[in-house]
């Protein structure tokens, strides 16, 4: 759905010079004091696949934010190409872009991004309008959209009216609106408290769920990548330090920085049998739970029974798990 | 590995680059001496082969658009449809306010202030509109205001297209900024001459001048609304797909209309204080009555004009203020909340009602039974205070100019011409650099081009009259920093002082510098000293706000940790807030030059002489006198272009000051 290719951003004079050059490697206050340039994202490749949810995540300065705004050039790439569905978004003039923007991506935004002066019906129904869908009908898909979210029957309010939970839903619904088959979310959950960012969070799930969405999702907070992610990238200082599944990472992470990051992760939350289970054996088994259980699930069967507990995928025995495998991932998180 | 690694710091400025400094200074210090002695030596007086010509030039300019007013296409293609035009919009404007009547302007003035601003507003917007029937002449008063509403309607309509294009431009942005800013500074009569030569005389150059001062807030409030649209809306319709016309549209317009609308504020106070003043070109409205009465001494007539002029100006500031805040007003409680729509009606069935009952009344003319006779009490006010209190006002004014004015004047004019220039372009340097001291050079060497004119006995040099304004506007600054700055600086320091003075600033902020020169007048006199006095009361209010507001402008953090380490309030201020804030004060003290350079010019009116004299006689007599006006109005651009950039280099060096 998403495919990216060697992707630069480079700011200042003759920036195009910068890519790929030995300079860009320079310590970030050496290549400014020498050439004035600054590199906000080097040499990016991914691929996100229909439906997937790809989580990028990093520090604030890492790239993460200008690697989703060139992914529908609100901020213009150096050098690279960025393709969504086979279109190449880097090549396309203005007026195919606009179609791209309207018809095939939305963005959720950090801080909401509502506009002010209109109720949330017409913000909702925003990017309808810019396409030139006719009133009756845009409203009419925007307050069922808005219904979606969990705020029906509120479109005659305006937003500063609104909590900040339920104006990111607004910021949701309207980016759902257009249906798009691609959403984009950058750090939408992070101007929200701890319970409120949960119940966000589950909403992202529910509806991924219920609409099969292909996202591209942008934080800050480890747990929630973890949470929300078929895959993570580990971003740092503009580039991907690495790619994979929450385990992966977890498990095998590629180096000191991404060790760092998730030395605090409880692993059982994240880890599922497969990845830790022993060979398949005769049995007795305690019960049987599936390949992609995750290992703190089977901490119940196991604790009641010294007998292992049958792994299985698609009906055929895979691996066993007993207690001392689901000990050792646990007492592995203090490592 | 540790995630933390300490940044590179950036390199503290090398002891060499002082050193250089330090040597730069020295060197044109040295050259200053150097110059200065040879000036001393050479010739007091400006040369006369230093003269331009320019006045002559500029009266033969004026002949020939005379003679080609009929024939030239310039002429006949644009000044005079562009000058018919604007006495059409008048007329039109004249059309309506006559239909209206009186009680349909005052219940418009109540409902548009009721509408945007609250109840509070409304009933001042209409009891001030009523009062200015009271006191004054409401026919003058609706030439004023309709001038006025002509000046802003066209201020709007370049304005804000102008604005859109500098928020998207910078290069625009900074072109546009300097002409507007440039413009604005300079004081009105040096409009004067020119606008008569392309749009003649009364209503239409009146308008022009009006719209030249109402123009920058409108471009700057709609650049600064614009800019000021937060970027993640921006964003917003860019990522939704918007299209150039849709993103200003639908997102930036609307969600800049609050600041844009705010902004018309201001645009009509700027436009009121310019149209009372652009009554010298022959308008025929309340200005000229005030006009009139100060150059007759008919202090009566002129001060009932003048309160007419502030009640206007109330009114008006009561219509255009919008929603000042939620604050809690106990009148607004009061009433029963209607729907908008409900409200919106009640004003015009209103406005309708009054106009109805105008017409059917015939009330052509302002009630005489409704008007109040202000004029007798106050001469006989005025005649008991100057019997009383003349010792003392007359000490103060002959104190004033002997010790003061005087001898600051003299020694100007005394000093060769040469040392003024190299001494104004060394503060030039050492303020910025070498290109601020050829630039402020330059302009002081241009007004000793400009030559002479006719006056007391024999021909007097445009420079000594430049200096004696130069004198006037220093002696005036001093005072009004003086004045101003313990109260601004106290004012930015506690809370209740500024609640005490808030009234008294918002007042004198709506009142145009004309209406000081009215009691200004009565208790000193005319001459120099009512002009430095009058500029004194225009200047020391905004110096005050704007003091107070760079003092108020300081981070809290830094504040309350000088406090945390045992800083006693007075160390705070002295050792925190104060060097903070002195940026600010600074670009303060720069906006108050300019309002008092602007208030000596108009204090030609009452007496003050200098360059403000020259510019402002010819507008009377152009035929004759047309190209010292334009000589007179140089030396005054020249002078402000001089006195703003060097205080504006104060205010933006680089030293310390707020980020």
């Amino acid at each position: 759905m998403i495919s990216v290719r060697d992707l630069w951003k480079v700011y200042g004079p003759r920036a195009e010079r910068i890519v790929g050059s030995p300079e860009a490697d320079l310590p970030r206050g050496q290549l400014e004091a020498q050439h004035g340039n600054v590199v906000a994202m080097r040499d990016v490749s991914l691929d996100v696949a229909p439906g997937e949810v790809f989580v990028v995540m990093g520090l604030s300065g890492s790239g993460k934010s200008t690697l989703i705004r060139c992914i529908t050039r609100l901020i213009e790439p150096t050098a690279g190409k960025v393709f969504i569905e086979g279109d190449d978004v880097t090549a396309a003039n203005d007026d195919q872009l606009l179609q791209i923007r309207r018809h095939k991506v939305s963005m959720v935004f950090q801080h909401f991004g509502l506009l002010p002066h209109r109720t949330l019906l017409d913000n909702v129904a925003f990017g309808l309008e810019l396409r030139g869908v006719d009133k009756k009908d845009r409203r009419e898909r925007a307050d069922r959209t808005l219904a979606l979210v969990g705020l029906p029957g509120m479109g005659e309010y305006k937003p500063h009216q609104l909590s900040g939970g339920q104006q990111q839903r607004v910021g949701l619904a309207r980016a759902l609106a257009t249906d798009p088959d691609i959403m984009l979310f950058d750090e939408p959950f992070s101007a929200l408290d701890p319970l409120i960012r949960r119940e966000m969070q589950d909403e992202i799930v529910r509806l991924r769920r219920e609409l099969g969405k292909t996202m591209m999702f942008i934080t800050h907070d480890l747990q929630e990548a973890l949470r929300l992610g078929d895959r993570i990238a580990i971003m740092r200082d503009g580039r991907f330090v690495q790619v994979g599944t929450p385990a992966e990472v977890v498990l095998q992470p590629a180096d000191e920085y991404v060790a760092n990051f998730v030395r605090d992760v409880p692993r059982s939350h994240i880890v599922p049998v497969d990845a830790v289970m022993a060979p398949p054996s005769d049995g007795p088994f305690s019960g049987e739970v599936s390949a992609d259980t995750k290992v703190r699930d089977v901490v119940a069967l196991v604790a009641h029974n010294e007998l292992p507990v049958r792994v299985v995928r698609d009906g055929a025995t895979v691996g066993t798990i007993d207690r001392v495998g689901v000990l050792s991932v646990i007492a592995g998180e203090d490592r | 590995m540790s995630a933390v690694s300490v940044e590179s710091l950036p390199e503290l400025e090398s002891a060499e680059v002082v050193a250089q400094r330090r040597r730069k200074r020295s060197i044109a210090l040295g050259a200053f001496v150097v110059l200065a002695t040879l000036a001393l030596v050479m010739s007091h007086e400006v040369p006369s082969w230093l003269d331009l010509n320019i006045q002559t030039k500029a009266q033969q300019a004026y002949k020939w658009t005379i003679i080609h007013r009929q024939s030239a296409p310039i002429f006949t293609h644009f000044f005079q449809p562009l000058t018919d035009f604007l006495q059409w919009l008048y007329d039109m404007g004249m059309h309506v306010l006559e239909f209206l009547r009186w009680p349909g302007v005052v219940a418009m003035a109540g409902a548009i202030g009721w509408r945007t601003g609250g109840v509070r507003a409304g009933i001042g917007a209409a009891a001030a509109m009523l009062g200015v029937g009271m006191v004054a002449d409401w026919n003058l008063a609706m030439i004023t205001l309709d001038i006025m509403l002509v000046s802003v309607l066209i201020a709007l309509v370049l304005g804000i297209p102008l604005g859109i294009w500098t928020a998207r431009s910078d290069r625009a942005e900074r072109v546009i900024r300097v002409l507007l800013d440039t413009a604005q500074v300079m004081p009105i009569f040096v409009y004067f001459s020119p606008v008569q030569v392309f749009f003649g005389i009364k209503v239409p150059p009146a308008i022009i001048v009006t719209v030249i001062y109402a123009l920058p807030p409108a471009v700057r409030l709609t650049n600064h609304g614009l800019r000021n649209v937060p970027v993640v809306l921006n964003e917003v319709g860019e990522s939704f797909g918007a299209n150039a016309r849709q993103q200003l549209f639908k997102v930036q317009l609307p969600v800049a209309r609050r600041a844009i609308l705010l902004g018309l504020n201001q645009v009509i106070m700027m436009a009121f204080g310019v149209v009372v003043l652009a009554s010298l070109l022959g308008t025929g409205d309340l200005g000229q009555v005030v006009l009139n009465g100060l150059q007759k001494q008919k202090v009566g007539d002129a001060a009932a004009a003048g309160l007419g002029i502030v009640l206007l100006a109330i009114s008006l500031d009561r219509m255009s203020t919008g929603e000042r805040s939620h604050k809690f007003s106990r009148l607004g409680a009061a009433m029963p909340a209607v729907p908008r729509r409900v409200a919106n009606g009640v004003a015009v069935v209103a406005v309708v009602l009054a106009v109805v009952v105008g017409q059917a009344l015939n009330a052509t003319a302002f009630p005489a039974w409704l008007t109040v006779d202000v004029a007798s009490p106050i001469d006989s006010f005025v005649t008991w205070v100057q019997d009383t209190f003349r010792h003392q006002t007359q000490a103060t004014s002959d104190f004033l100019v002997t010790y003061i004015i005087e001898p600051i004047e003299n020694l100007l004019q005394w000093l060769p011409w040469f040392v003024v220039v190299v001494a104004v372009s060394f503060i030039g340097f050492v303020s910025k650099g070498w290109r601020l001291a050829t630039g402020v050079g330059l302009c002081l060497f241009l007004i000793a081009a400009l030559g002479t004119i006719p006056g007391g006995d024999g021909r007097v040099l445009l420079w000594d009259l430049a200096m004696a304004t130069l004198s006037q506007v220093l002696v005036a600054i001093v005072l009004s920093v003086v004045i101003a700055l313990p109260l601004g600086m106290i004012s930015g320091r506690s809370d209740r002082f500024e609640r005490f003075l808030r009234p008294f600033l918002d007042i004198a902020q709506v009142l145009p510098a004309f209406v000081y020169l009215i009691p200004v007048v009565f208790l000193f006199g005319v001459g120099r000293s009512a002009g430095v006095v009058a500029c004194v009361i225009y200047a020391v209010p905004p110096c005050i706000r704007l003091t107070s507001l760079g003092m108020r402008e300081v981070p809290h953090a830094p504040r309350e940790a000088a406090t945390s380490f045992g800083a006693t309030g007075q160390q705070e201020m002295r050792m925190v807030q104060l060097p903070l804030a002195r940026k600010s004060i600074l670009l303060g003290i720069n906006q108050t030059l300019m309002m008092v350079l602007a208030t000596v010019i108009i204090a030609a009116l009452v007496g003050a002489g200098g360059l403000g004299l020259v510019a402002y006689e010819a507008t009377a007599k152009p035929n004759i006198k047309l190209g010292q006006g334009v000589a007179g109005g140089l030396a005054i651009v020249l002078l402000a272009i001089m006195l703003d950039r060097v205080t504006q280099a104060w205010g933006t060096s680089k030293q310390g000051g707020n980020q």
